[in-house]
């Protein structure tokens, strides 16, 4: 015999979505919806909010940006890089809000569950489960280029959050490729905020 | 405190990597390798479908090591082959032989098409009975999956979320939709290949066509079945001419079972019926004839 376990499965995962559905936003460039963002920052007393998304999800220098509780808010390009596809957006929080929480360790495993967050169609908020695929192997010191998921992401889901179970960031889902869901690990991504804010400040 | 989400999460990534310390990467056709499984100490599985020669292969093990390896053999009915490879110490895959798969369950199917292993998930969608492959073969169970495949996923295992092999996973037994090879067939296999290098099977040299048996003859000649198979082709020089079955000659029953389609002829046709007569009975010039015919081994390239 065995403990039935689904129904506790379902109630987890749905509270884990709901978790990963606040740090999740709708970008839009020209009025129309676009792609979906990470909440990578919530901002201080002296800076402003970042959201991260991908750089073929914004057009122009800046965007509208609607976040999970349907607020919609102006936000301005600080950094955009198409050969990393990413972008930041700044922006002027009006409350206080949970940012996402990047997982640093333990390394991503093959098999382990992963869930992506987006807005499919106009869906908003859409949740998607699969596996890790493949890992690439880690040279010293180097993060992986990409991380590759066994998922069906839609067009809506770029931009937005690949988490792990416990909710932590792993990954900016960017896209698809050859029937795998290719993310950009959240290892990169904070390198690259780094970068672009170095060269940002004066 | 860990969640049964978390759980799931973790069970399913020790399934991968436990399982995949067996699972090695295969080198013998041009652009990706192909997946093999270490099945049996020095043995490793693979399809032969991709394995596009029969030297110079190498094999890449889960601990990064390319070792050179000899081809034992292949089974291009079952889409098997095995490689043998020298003195390693690497570890075999656990077998779940004793309870099929169920409709449903959970499962995972491994590759390694290059130094890392790659994970795919979904579950049963099909759990049947025995079935026969186009080239004859006759494989234990048919199992089919929902899963996504992927590129060098043929020869991989397909696991359970104990990570323990329910069989070999090949896109090529039925049209490019993924099956996978049960345990049991693959055994058989492996046990034939290692011992003899070819799997035996044997043949008669016939082409046949279903045909309706008239009411009024089937009433003539006191048959009770309606469909038999008409004699459309005969190998010169081929079993089934030397004992004389003819053109034109309706078969109806082999080895006292009824036939009805080509499967039913290939199904008294294992290895083990090479030269023992068998008795087959005809419709000849409208009279029921009986007559013994005596299967040879079917030559590696033919196909029935």
């Amino acid at each position: 015999m065995t403990t039935p376990v689904a129904g506790g499965l379902a109630q987890e995962l749905a509270a884990t979505v709901d978790e990963l559905r606040r740090m999740t936003v709708q970008v839009r460039t020209g009025g129309a919806a676009s792609g979906a963002g990470v909440l990578w920052s919530a901002g201080g007393s002296e800076n402003g909010g970042l959201i991260i998304t991908n750089a073929h999800v914004v057009r122009g220098n800046q965007a509208t940006i609607e976040l999970s509780d349907g607020t919609a808010v102006r936000a301005r390009v600080v950094a955009h890089d198409r050969k990393r596809d990413l972008a930041a957006l700044d922006f002027e929080p009006y409350r206080a809000m949970v940012a996402a929480v990047v997982r640093g360790s333990p390394r991503l495993r093959v098999g382990e569950l992963v869930i992506a967050i987006g807005h499919p169609g106009g869906l908003v908020g859409a949740a998607t489960l699969g596996i890790i695929h493949a890992v690439e192997s880690e040279g010293e010191g180097r993060t992986p280029r990409w991380i590759r998921a066994d998922m069906r992401l839609a067009p809506g889901f770029s931009g937005g959050p690949l988490a792990d179970t416990t909710g932590r960031l792993v990954g900016v889902n960017t896209m698809m490729q050859g029937g795998l869901a290719l993310a950009v690990p959240a290892a990169a991504v904070e390198a690259w905020v780094r970068r672009a804010h170095a060269l940002a400040a004066p | 405190m860990s969640t049964v989400l978390q759980s799931l999460s973790a069970e399913l990534a020790d399934a991968v990597q436990s399982a995949g310390r067996a699972v090695v990467a295969i080198h013998a056709r041009r652009r990706i390798p192909a997946t093999g499984v270490h099945w049996r100490p020095g043995a490793v599985v693979a399809t032969n479908h991709t394995i596009s020669r029969d030297e110079n292969i190498t094999v890449t093990l889960s601990d990064g090591i390319t070792v050179p390896a000899s081809l034992a053999g292949r089974d291009p009915s079952t889409d098997l082959a095995v490689l043998k490879l020298a003195g390693q110490s690497l570890p075999t895959a656990s077998l779940r032989a004793d309870t099929p798969p169920r409709v449903g369950e959970l499962v995972i199917a491994l590759g390694r098409p290059g130094p890392s292993v790659t994970a795919s998930w979904g579950v049963m969608s099909r759990v049947d009975g025995p079935w026969r492959t186009w080239q004859g073969a006759e494989i234990d169970s048919l199992l089919r999956l929902d899963l996504a495949i992927y590129d060098g996923f043929s020869g991989g295992p397909l696991i359970d979320g104990g990570g323990r092999v329910l069989g070999i996973n090949t896109s090529a037994l039925a049209r490019g939709v993924p099956v996978t090879i049960p345990v049991a067939t693959v055994e058989r296999v492996v046990t034939e290949l290692l011992e003899r290098g070819t799997i035996r099977r044997a043949y008669l040299g016939i082409g046949t066509q279903p045909v309706r048996v008239p009411k009024s003859l089937a009433r003539k000649l006191e048959l009770t079945l309606d469909t038999a198979l008409l004699i459309v082709s005969v190998e010169p020089g081929g079993p089934a001419d030397r004992d004389g079955l003819l053109l034109g000659d309706v078969l109806l029953e082999l080895d006292g079972a009824a036939v009805s389609d080509s499967a039913d002829v290939l199904a008294k046709l294992g290895g083990d019926r090479v030269g023992r007569p068998l008795t087959a009975r005809v419709i000849r010039g409208g009279q029921v004839k009986t007559l013994q015919v005596t299967p040879g081994e079917r030559p590696q390239s033919q196909a029935a």
